[in-house]
């Protein structure tokens, strides 16, 4: 199947396309962009720093009581945090936060906790800060001061030391991730942050790679190169090795991200919090470039195809939209997964052709999916690039030669009739 | 001995006949002249003939086997619509395209470097064929139909946007692709061309064969009772007079029909007799322009609106 003819192809297509400034940019930014983006979630959910806090309570007692917890609290264990307590009513809390005002805004204090006597009654606390929404703080703070206006309410009435201890504790969510392995894992956001992150490399590389192939093949029809490669080669030959060159290229670009992306989650370079571990296994890199070969293959033809039929980047953009819903499609799902990994519309998609190139692998990132299912997809791929492929073909040998005037779509079905 | 045959080709498009039944032979060793008006089925034949287009009916034999790849190899293509792919190098351009008809390695390389120092190419061979002007790119081009030493060179309206420089530069080549002995297709709308350079022609119009032959042939044929005549005064006592059949003025020089074959030198006699200064006076000489206006009519008129019918259909 493959000749010297196709072979010569493929490598130009490789030279040009992997020396091209597109192909090295995006090759080069995108694992900066996605580690940037882990990078920073990183950063939101672990200590940012120093933090120093004025804790000030209306009554003494309260303050009192707020010093002993805290201070023996988990707050205080990585010894980041520094609390000062005061005790004051609400007229000097006024003086008292014109006086922080610019020490908060020097970011020399953090912020000041106000726990008014009311609190008491209906936990209602204050916090002045910069950064009032900074729920990593706040979070850490509230347990404990729960805990304390807990056993003042209870402390008066007479419960057991059971029922005080139910009451002070908040609700602790575990994930659990179930399969088909024996244990039973605990789950952090590891595989929510891979199925992202596949997602969007499937999609840009999708898009980048169509794109890529949909102007090279205007390029050659409209700079009339087509008709002096025709001359040596067929034009099936023509489009099997410019459609196999640019997949290579989107292979080889797929490879050196996931390649990246291993080496970074695995070593040290990024230091995760633990939930947030990313966990590649060889079955999903093996499953995803295997899957998107086949799928490359698929939508190469189609954009190839396009590119046969228009004369101009204009014309062809404004005829790429059911090929464009085929990616933009998926890819919504994909994201969509996320909430529900098991929705039906997810269960279908990932067994789908065209959609299963995106869904599929998103999918074995959140869920167990049984390995027939992704040997089944690959194979639906394959079968329908023996559907497709024929017809891309016939349109691209008829279309490539073409000039003129833009082909209603009609005028494109009625080119499969042709004998050419 | 012919080499290629083209056997009853027909094409047709969405119901427009673009070839009908064209038949003809290339004999070793000649120029082949295809020639036409525009939209007559030239480019379709030849695309037919590079196996680019599938034919509807008919063939071409090579040397009695069915082309195929192997005379795809053989052939060095210069289409009508010509291009490059302009962010390739020179060198790597010619590389790629010979590659595609099987040459590799070192012979090709220095090949395409003798070729490159010939047309005064060799300093550019490591620049974008972009940053070529239009004339340098079209010379890169003609190395890339010559390059991998084709037994055929089919050439599909080349002096088409050539300027005067490389309008000689192609004649040269043609000429000496010729005397090694390759055959050398092309066609051409241009007949002053056809008439210097072609041994053969073969003359379609509205996607028929309308007259084959070598041109010498041809030329004696149609020019017995024709007379090519340059002269001062006034000759218009001729329309008329029972000899002439036809006048026809093309500008520098009028061509003359007689009734019969041996009645030009009675013409002669006629002009001296009416005080005519004849300046040259060219018996049994014929232009092919003058051939094809006689069979194939004047390109105003209906036919010339059904070809430009076959024109567009050419695209469809």
């Amino acid at each position: 199947m493959l000749n010297k003819r196709i072979i010569a192809v493929i490598k130009r297509e490789l030279r040009e396309k992997l020396v091209s400034k597109t192909f090295i940019f995006m090759t080069v930014l995108f694992p900066v962009l996605i580690f940037g983006m882990v990078g920073i979630q990183a950063l939101i959910f672990t200590d940012s720093g120093n933090d120093k806090i004025d804790i000030v309570s209306e009554t003494g007692k309260l303050t009192e009581s707020f010093q002993k917890e805290l201070l023996s609290s988990d707050l205080m264990k990585d010894g980041k945090t520094s609390l000062t307590f005061f005790t004051m009513n609400q007229d000097e809390l006024k003086d008292f936060l014109d006086k922080r005002k610019k020490e908060m805004l020097d970011n020399k204090i953090t912020g000041v906790v106000y726990i008014p006597e009311a609190a008491m009654k209906n936990k209602r606390i204050e916090y002045y800060s910069q950064t009032p929404n900074n729920m990593n703080l706040t979070r850490k703070l509230e347990g404990p001061l729960n805990k304390v206006l807990i056993d003042n309410y209870f402390g008066n009435k007479s419960l057991s030391k059971e029922d005080l201890d139910f009451a002070r504790k908040g609700i602790d969510f575990s994930g659990y991730k179930v399969s088909k392995e024996n244990q039973i894992k605990e789950e952090g956001y590891g595989s929510l942050v891979l199925s992202y992150i596949f997602t969007f490399l499937l999609y840009i590389s999708l898009l980048l790679t169509g794109q890529l192939m949909l102007q090279s093949v205007i390029e050659e029809k409209s700079n009339r190169i087509v008709e002096v490669v025709l001359s040596s080669v067929s034009p099936r030959e023509m489009m099997t090795g410019k459609i196999l060159g640019s997949a290579l290229t989107a292979l080889i670009q797929m490879s050196i991200w996931l390649a990246a992306i291993v080496a970074v989650t695995s070593s040290a370079i990024v230091a995760l919090p633990p939930d947030f571990a990313v966990n590649i296994t060889a079955v999903q890199v093996i499953f995803l470039l295997t899957n998107f070969g086949v799928g490359l293959i698929l939508f190469l033809s189609l954009f190839g195809m396009m590119g046969a039929i228009f004369d101009n980047p204009q014309d062809a953009q404004s005829g790429m939209w059911p090929v464009m819903m085929l990616i933009i499609i998926p890819f919504l799902i994909a994201i969509s997964m996320m909430q529900n990994p098991n929705s039906p519309i997810a269960n279908i998609t990932a067994l789908l052709p065209f959609t299963s190139v995106m869904v599929m692998p998103v999918k074995m990132t959140l869920i167990e999916v049984p390995l027939w299912q992704l040997g089944f997809s690959i194979l639906v791929n394959i079968a329908t690039i023996f559907l497709v492929f024929p017809i891309a073909g016939k349109i691209y040998r008829i279309g490539i030669l073409r000039t003129g005037k833009k082909p209603k779509w009609s005028e494109v079905v009625k080119w499969l009739k042709y004998k050419y | 001995m012919y080499t290629l045959e083209v056997k009853n080709l027909t094409k047709n498009f969405n119901g427009l006949i673009a070839v009908d039944h064209a038949s003809f032979e290339v004999p070793e060793g000649s120029i082949f002249g295809l020639i036409g008006r525009n939209g007559a089925g030239k480019t379709t034949t030849i695309r037919m003939m590079m196996n680019i287009y599938l034919p509807d009916e008919g063939e071409v034999v090579l040397r009695g086997v069915k082309i195929g790849q192997e005379f795809k190899n053989q052939v060095g293509y210069l289409p009508e619509e010509r291009g490059l792919y302009k962010k390739m190098k020179v060198l790597e351009t010619l590389l790629y395209f010979a590659e595609l008809k099987g040459k590799t390695g070192r012979d090709v390389q220095k090949k395409a470097e003798y070729y490159l120092n010939r047309f005064e190419l060799y300093d550019r061979r490591l620049s974008k064929v972009e940053d070529l002007s239009k004339g340098n790119q079209q010379k890169l081009q003609f190395i890339t139909t010559i390059l991998h030493d084709p037994e055929f060179i089919i050439l599909d309206e080349p002096f088409s946007g050539l300027d005067p420089v490389n309008t000689n530069l192609l004649k040269d080549i043609i000429l000496e692709m010729k005397q090694r002995g390759k055959v050398i297709i092309f066609s051409t709308h241009l007949m002053d061309f056809a008439e210097k350079l072609c041994d053969h022609i073969v003359m379609i119009d509205h996607g028929r064969i309308i007259l084959k032959g070598s041109l010498e042939e041809i030329k004696s044929k149609y020019g017995q009772r024709n007379v090519s005549l340059t002269h001062g005064g006034d000759i218009s006592f001729l329309k008329g007079n029972p000899i002439v059949e036809k006048i026809e003025d093309f500008g520098n020089s009028t061509g003359i029909r007689v009734k019969e074959a041996g009645q030009t030198q009675e013409l002669l006699k006629l002009l001296v007799e009416n005080n005519i200064p004849v300046k040259k006076f060219d018996a049994n000489e014929i232009s092919l322009h003058e051939v094809f206006i006689e069979l194939a009519g004047n390109e105003e008129g209906p036919a010339a609106s059904s070809a430009a019918g076959i024109k567009e259909a050419r695209y469809a």
